[in-house]
């Protein structure tokens, strides 16, 4: 039995095919998911997607959204998903950095909430591409 | 009897009343006027034939310059054309992503029925200050569209004015932002840019706008006013309220019947007989099948708070891209009557110029036989 995994983002279908192992970043932790996992809904943080694909690991960036489970097919649908080997990590680093900046001069709550998230975006992008090498 | 006859004639073409002896030498040849004109430098008598007032050098200018003017509003327009393409593949492919999320959300709805839910995005508190987010396009030419949709949000402020709440604008476009930014009495929390194609990356950056400011209690609802996408010659500005969601993921009008999410409508471009047509497809989407004994990973409510900003930024995208759908076919419509009026305008001009170089002629070569006669 073979699993099938399905990336959606508004934009796009990112990924739509068969995979070996998937392991998912969910908001309570990692969860791998093999063939005939039982039916599963779940949300998806901000975080990489690691996917085995006859026995090679691909790493993808999710920004957050949600995942469906069951008859060995898998449904993640996100806000925005890379590819790793898509993502420039020269531009990734200096996202990351001026999100960092950014979220040490926030104040107040809004300001916050939104340094936070751009600060988890950029680091997201950063680990999926340092995971490969 | 000769010179009476020519003194008439003359009289009842007053334009050509001044034309100086000189103009003998370019009696024959119309296009070469150069001599002519200069020394007729008044160039306009009221004439009782036609509204034009000019000589035949200027009216052949102003020929010249209403074709180059439809030259370019043709080629704008098939731009547009082109362009309402682009954008409808852009609708087609979102269509995976949305239709999942209804299923999804319905399906998890249906779950959770039962219990008590109370996300974040679902709050519904009195309302104090109210955001509103107007979708304008970023670019002119496109007749009454910008303006159809600023005229909707004056017309909302002013409502919401008159129930004494407070407002702020979230402004999409550029054409919104010069308009808001020369009214400093409008609070404007943010200028946006909509970008040459609706993305994610700027629904999502609207998103993030409108989730903080509600999150942490700035305003206390979120409208999205943005210009309906009806048929390539009509489109109509409307309101949304975008938060707070209904637990439903139901996105409300402003009178607060809902706007199914499953009853999603999609449009498609088409050329029936040579032409361009619009077919609005309502999908129902299937909302059936998936294992019904679904286990949910986290708690229910925080499997709601990550579906419901996902609803909110693909509602969010549908709406900039109807929004710009609707600008390129507003452009189409004002760019097509351009260039039916450019062709008018230039038949009209055309008409009045061969009169005038016909009239031209015939008082030259009276003059030439007047002249003869009254050397006999």
């Amino acid at each position: 039995m073979t699993l099938n995994l399905c990336v959606l983002t508004p934009n796009r279908t990112v990924w739509n095919s068969k995979v070996n192992e998937i392991i998912l970043s969910t908001n309570s932790g990692q969860i791998g998911v093999l063939p005939n996992h039982a039916s599963v809904a779940t949300a998806v943080d901000i975080g990489i997607l690691k996917i085995r694909l006859d026995g090679q690991w691909l790493t993808m960036a999710l920004m957050g959204g949600f995942a469906r489970i069951g008859n060995n097919e898998i449904t993640v649908l996100v806000n925005d998903a890379e590819k790793g080997s898509d993502i420039d990590s020269q531009e990734a680093q200096q996202t990351l950095e001026i999100a960092e900046a950014n979220f040490r001069k926030a104040e107040g709550k809004r300001q916050k909430i939104e340094a936070n998230l751009a600060l988890r975006r950029a680091r997201t992008r950063v680990e999926t591409i340092n995971a490969i090498s | 009897m000769a010179c009476s006859n020519l003194t008439m004639l003359v009289s009842s073409k007053p334009s050509l009343s001044d034309t100086s002896p000189l103009s003998f030498s370019s009696c024959l040849n119309p296009f070469q006027l150069s001599n002519h004109s200069s020394t007729v430098s008044t160039p306009s008598r009221s004439s009782s034939v036609t509204p034009v007032h000019c000589n035949l050098r200027e009216l052949r200018d102003r020929i010249s310059s209403v074709t180059n003017t439809q030259k370019i509003t043709e080629a704008m327009k098939l731009v547009a054309a082109a362009k309402v393409r682009r954008a409808q593949e852009a609708v087609v492919n979102a269509r995976p992503f949305s239709e999942t999320l209804v299923e999804v959300l319905y399906s998890i709805n249906e779950q959770l029925q039962t219990e008590d839910v109370d996300a974040p995005l679902t709050n519904v508190r009195p309302v104090k200050k109210v955001a509103l987010v107007v979708v304008t396009g970023d670019r002119g030419l496109c007749g009454g569209f910008n303006n159809q949709i600023i005229k909707k949000a004056e017309q909302r402020i002013k409502e919401l004015k008159s129930l004494n709440l407070e407002y702020t604008v979230i402004s999409v476009g550029k054409k919104g932002n010069s308009y808001f930014l020369r009214r400093p009495y409008i609070p404007v929390d943010k200028f946006l840019e909509g970008g040459n194609l609706p993305t994610a990356k700027e629904a999502q950056a609207i998103a993030d706008d409108v989730f903080s400011l509600f999150v942490s209690e700035e305003v206390d609802k979120v409208e999205l006013l943005y210009t309906k996408f009806v048929s390539l010659v009509k489109s109509s500005p409307v309101i949304h309220t975008l938060l707070p969601l209904s637990p439903k993921g139901e996105i409300c009008d402003i009178n607060g019947t809902c706007v199914d999410a499953a009853d999603d409508e999609f449009f498609r471009l088409t050329t029936k007989e040579g032409k361009l047509t619009v077919e609005r497809d309502v999908v129902r989407t299937e909302t059936i099948d998936f294992s019904p004994v679904l286990q949910f990973e986290q708690d229910p409510v925080q499997i709601l708070d990550a579906l419901l900003p996902l609803y909110l930024n693909s509602q969010i995208l549908r709406s900039l891209q109807e929004s710009l759908a609707s600008e390129l076919a507003a452009r189409m419509t004002a760019m097509s009557s351009a260039t039916d009026n450019a062709k008018e305008l230039k038949k009209n001009y055309t008409q009045v110029y061969n009169r005038k170089r016909q009239a031209k002629i015939t008082g030259e070569i009276l003059e030439i036989v007047a002249g003869a006669d009254a050397l006999i």
